[in-house]
């Protein structure tokens, strides 16, 4: 007799209830994609790969979903001595991998980093924790079900994004053997380690993770091993192996305190504690470089250089955000203190100077990228205003800039496999020659830029928590008049086309097409529903209300998100009349300074000869240029971390 | 159903005005330089005429923007006649001057290109000096609702001076007048044709030029609010502030872009940054 196994699944299904499932789902979550990606190396078919790659998504978008916080306090406990010894022994093996890495490539500052490190563990591991740890080994609140859930929607789809992607990839490079195995197994196994650090309540476990997501970073920046990823990559490794340290630091500073690993534990009993500042700074120092936040914006700048999907799931999306999302997490533990001021002042100037950077930038990705830090900044910004509602706006903005940022960069990367170039003004004109993808792109810029979107009402939440600190304040205003021009700046020359036919998408494999409009639709969609994200966001019991309907009300002012969305469906709909009428009728060339020819960026020049009118963006080098700033606001942003450190001594 | 007539009121007078201000402003400043000048109501039979022509597009974008414009101006505006939150005001309004630079960066023509751009940075001149205030108006009224400042007992004015100066450098921005019409003036003889303009003609052009009326009423409807003490402050100071620009578009010539960024902005954001910190002190 045979069991069907749709039934033995359904049976299984049913017999776990209540916090084995949920422990059931977080299995699935942490150590599934760790499974899927060792499948993923060892069987070098495409299509298998790509179905594994498909499944894990699915799998863990499903439970992603499923997972509701909050969980029993001795979830995954009954495990723990089996759990503990594993991640100890894989942290050491990590770190030797690191180390290894820094003797193989002659790296003088990695080795002595990690060597620091493996001295450090060593002493904290068998020396310092006691043995005994009674508290939850989980944490799910809704910080750590937003990013579980942007990792695994989020990172799902450029996952997807990334099959064709790679294909083409390696079609262009054409190595002697095929390096996607790896690819996608670092993908996969990237995925779990992000889901394990942002579910972690022990503080040695999110350690782990940390490092292990630091390792994925270099593997996928150096993984076309050009001298220049190579190199990009190894500044990657040490500037994080920095961030190990100082957590580490921060971690044996913290124990010191309180003799416990437990996360929030640690958040709620270090507050008001005067002599846990200088750790807690510290981990604010490795929460900084590991979301590339002046002055260590340079690996992420440097990260780049790898294939789009890795720039849009770990450097924009999710690895990213393990930073604010530790700042975020001890949030409450230096609330109102000189430290928070620093970090408001720190993370402000990040957001400003760093926009200001992307302004002076010619090269789409690495205008993504400036962004990218500039948003983290105005994330950290919120940790060090540290009030419920600037907490709620900032998860806010990691969620809608994930989804926002994610689309942007497939589309640049779809964009760049036809036009083998990441120079704007090469992109010039994509929404003729891409129309989907160009559409697509132009959408992502609007939603990160103009109301009713999300990215607005979180950046509108900020400016009325900052309202009270003047320098702040000023910070924000101009790092949003700054944010803005570069947006519309690439998304009008995104659309720069003499084009008058209608729109006719272009043809893309589904697997690229499908993550595209996902992702589209969801920014929207998560718009809409903003309001009540908010609601659930905010910690129950406080006197700011989600308010009637869809306007967003807070002591100080409202957003009445409704009526903005009311006028844009409206807009939309007379923009669809508007738009088929004047296409029905007669169609201009443009003025371009002579009579035109048949082509629409011609015109008729000297000697009766065709000359094309060419016109270049102005990047305003002397004002934003990189080259001639980057030293300078790197000193000012390190002067701002002084201040920061400065912060936590006095007090 | 009320809410929605009331709406279309508040509309209809808005344009009446903005038409009104654009008729009067063509006729001073047609005295100004020792003509005539047209009736005051001749901008309105411009624009009905503007929206009887031929529609035609040199791509599907610029059927878009003005659309996106206008509603953009007419939401900011609706907004501060329910009495909203300023900042949204400004997003919403800001919105609108995002379509129009799509629309012209759409289009090849380096003319509208180039404007395209200079508009952007007259858009952070605004905007930067705008979300100032509006944290000015956070500061002395406890709030960043527009119906603060009628609560507040005292002309804001008193208390903002230096950011009044700062926004009579916006409202010149913004009416597109000299010194500072940089990116599309009135006048189709400067070196930029008519700058984000130029690539549009008829109802497109019509539906651009009421989203700039709607767009210069906001303005004075915020200028308002530094005397918002009672109607005759309400009517004057906008009034006076109107007619300066443009005696000062009479009277000046266009500078640089380099020079609006460099001084103009420069010294208003400061000036402005140093009312918000008296305002603190």
């Amino acid at each position: 007799m045979t069991i069907q196994p749709g039934l033995t699944g359904s049976i299984f299904f049913l017999s776990i209830t209540g916090s084995s499932m949920t422990e059931a789902i977080l299995v699935v979550l942490i150590i599934v994609p760790f499974f899927a990606a060792l499948a993923c190396l060892l069987i070098r078919s495409t299509a298998c790969r790509a179905c594994i790659v498909i499944a894990t998504a699915a799998m863990l978008a499903v439970s992603s979903l499923l997972l509701q916080g909050p969980l029993a306090p001795d979830a995954g406990l009954r495990w723990a001595g089996l759990i503990d010894p594993l991640i100890t022994g894989c942290d050491f093996l990590l770190l030797a991998v690191m180390f290894y890495l820094g003797c193989r490539y002659r790296h003088p500052l990695i080795v002595l980093l990690t060597a620091g490190q493996l001295g450090l563990f060593v002493r904290l591991e068998f020396f310092v924790f006691a043995k005994d740890r009674g508290h939850a080994l989980f944490q799910v609140d809704v910080l750590s079900l937003t990013l579980v859930r942007v990792v695994c929607l989020v990172g799902g789809l450029i996952c997807l994004h990334a099959i064709p992607y790679m294909q083409a990839h390696e079609q262009h490079q054409n190595p002697a053997r095929s390096r996607q195995p790896q690819f996608f197994a670092l993908l996969l196994l990237f995925l779990g380690a992000m889901n394990g650090l942002v579910l972690t309540n022990h503080l040695a476990h999110f350690y782990f993770f940390f490092e292990l997501t630091t390792l994925c970073s270099f593997l996928l920046i150096g993984h076309d091993r050009s001298k220049e990823a190579m190199d990009n990559a190894l500044t990657a490794l040490w500037m994080n192996g920095l961030g190990g340290l100082l957590l580490l630091f921060a971690i044996q500073g913290l124990y010191g305190q309180s003799a416990m690993l437990d996360m929030t534990g640690l958040a709620a009993a270090t507050a008001g504690n005067q002599a846990a500042l200088l750790p807690l700074s510290l981990l604010l120092l490795a929460a900084f470089t590991k979301s590339a936040q002046l002055p260590w914006q340079r690996w992420l700048l440097g990260a780049m250089v790898a294939p789009t999907p890795t720039s849009a799931l770990l450097h924009s999306s999710t690895m990213v955000k393990a930073g604010v999302y530790l700042a975020l997490r001890f949030a409450p533990a230096f609330a109102h203190t000189l430290l928070a001021q620093g970090l408001m002042l720190a993370g402000g100037f990040t957001f400003l100077a760093a926009a200001a950077l992307a302004i002076g930038q010619r090269n789409a990705k690495k205008v993504l990228a400036y962004s990218t830090i500039s948003n983290l900044g105005l994330i950290f910004a919120c940790a060090g205003i540290g009030t419920p509602a600037a907490v709620a706006a900032a998860m806010l903005l990691i969620l809608f800039h994930a989804v926002s940022k994610g689309l942007l960069f497939l589309c640049v990367g779809t964009a760049e496999q036809q036009v083998h170039s990441r120079d704007i003004e090469v992109l010039r004109g994509l929404c003729a020659r891409m129309p989907l993808t160009g559409m697509i792109a132009v959408l992502a810029v609007l939603t990160l830029i103009v109301p009713p979107f999300g990215m607005l009402l979180g950046k509108w939440l900020v400016f009325e928590a900052g309202a009270d600190h003047l320098v702040f304040y000023l910070m924000l205003v101009l790092g949003s008049s700054f944010t803005l021009l570069y947006w519309v700046r690439l998304a009008g020359t995104l659309l720069a086309s003499g084009q008058v036919e209608g729109f006719k998408p272009e043809r893309q494999p589904l697997l690229s097409r499908f993550p595209l409009v996902a992702l589209a639709c969801g920014a929207v969609v998560l718009a809409l529903g903003a309001p009540i994200l908010y609601g659930r966001l905010l910690p129950g019991g406080q006197t700011w209300s989600a308010g009637r309907g869809g306007v967003l009300t807070t002591a100080v002012g409202s957003f009445p998100l409704d009526v903005l969305f009311a006028v844009a469906a409206l807009l939309g709909l007379l923009a669809l009349f508007g738009v088929s009428r004047a296409m029905a009728g007669r169609k201009a060339f443009p003025y371009l300074a002579g009579a035109n020819t048949r082509l629409p960026d011609h015109f008729v020049g000297p000697m009766n000869r065709p000359v094309r009118a060419m016109v270049e963006n102005s990047y305003l080098a002397p004002f934003f240029g990189e080259e001639r700033w980057t030293l300078w606001v790197n000193l000012a942003a390190a002067g701002f971390l002084l201040v920061m450190l400065g912060g936590a001594l006095w007090q | 159903m009320q809410t929605t007539a009331l709406a279309l009121a508040v509309l209809g007078a808005a344009l009446l005005l903005g038409g009104l201000l654009s008729g009067l402003d063509r006729r001073l400043t047609a005295r100004l330089q020792s003509r005539q000048g047209p009736p005051f109501t001749q901008p309105f039979f411009d624009v009905i005429k503007l929206l009887a022509k031929e529609r035609m597009v040199t791509n599907p974008w610029q059927a878009f923007s003005p659309l996106a414009t206008l509603s953009a101006a007419a939401c900011a505006l609706l907004l501060f006649a329910w009495q909203g939150d300023l900042l949204v005001i400004l997003f919403v309004h800001m919105a609108g001057g995002v379509f129009l630079v799509l629309g012209a960066m759409a289009s090849p023509s380096p003319y509208s290109q180039i404007a395209g751009q200079r508009e952007l940075w007259q858009m952070l001149c605004c905007e930067t000096l705008l979300f100032v205030m509006a944290g000015a108006l956070y500061l002395t009224t406890g709030s960043f609702r527009v119906s603060g400042a009628a609560a507040l007992g005292e002309p804001l004015l008193y208390r903002l001076p230096l950011l009044f100066a700062a926004f009579l450098l916006a409202l010149t921005v913004k009416m597109r007048k000299s010194p500072f019409d940089l990116a599309g003036c009135h006048h189709a003889h400067q070196e930029l044709v008519r700058g984000v303009f130029t690539e549009y003609v008829g109802p497109h052009l019509g539906l651009l030029e009421i989203a700039h009326w709607l767009e210069v009423v906001l303005y004075l409807a915020i200028c308002s609010l530094f005397w918002a003490t009672g109607p005759w402050g309400m009517i004057l100071l906008p009034l006076t502030a109107f007619l300066a620009v443009i005696v000062l578009d009479n009277v000046s010539a266009r500078l640089t872009w380099r020079w609006m960024l460099g001084w103009g902005w420069g010294a208003a954001f400061v000036l402005s940054a140093v009312n918000l910190f008296w305002l603190k002190g």
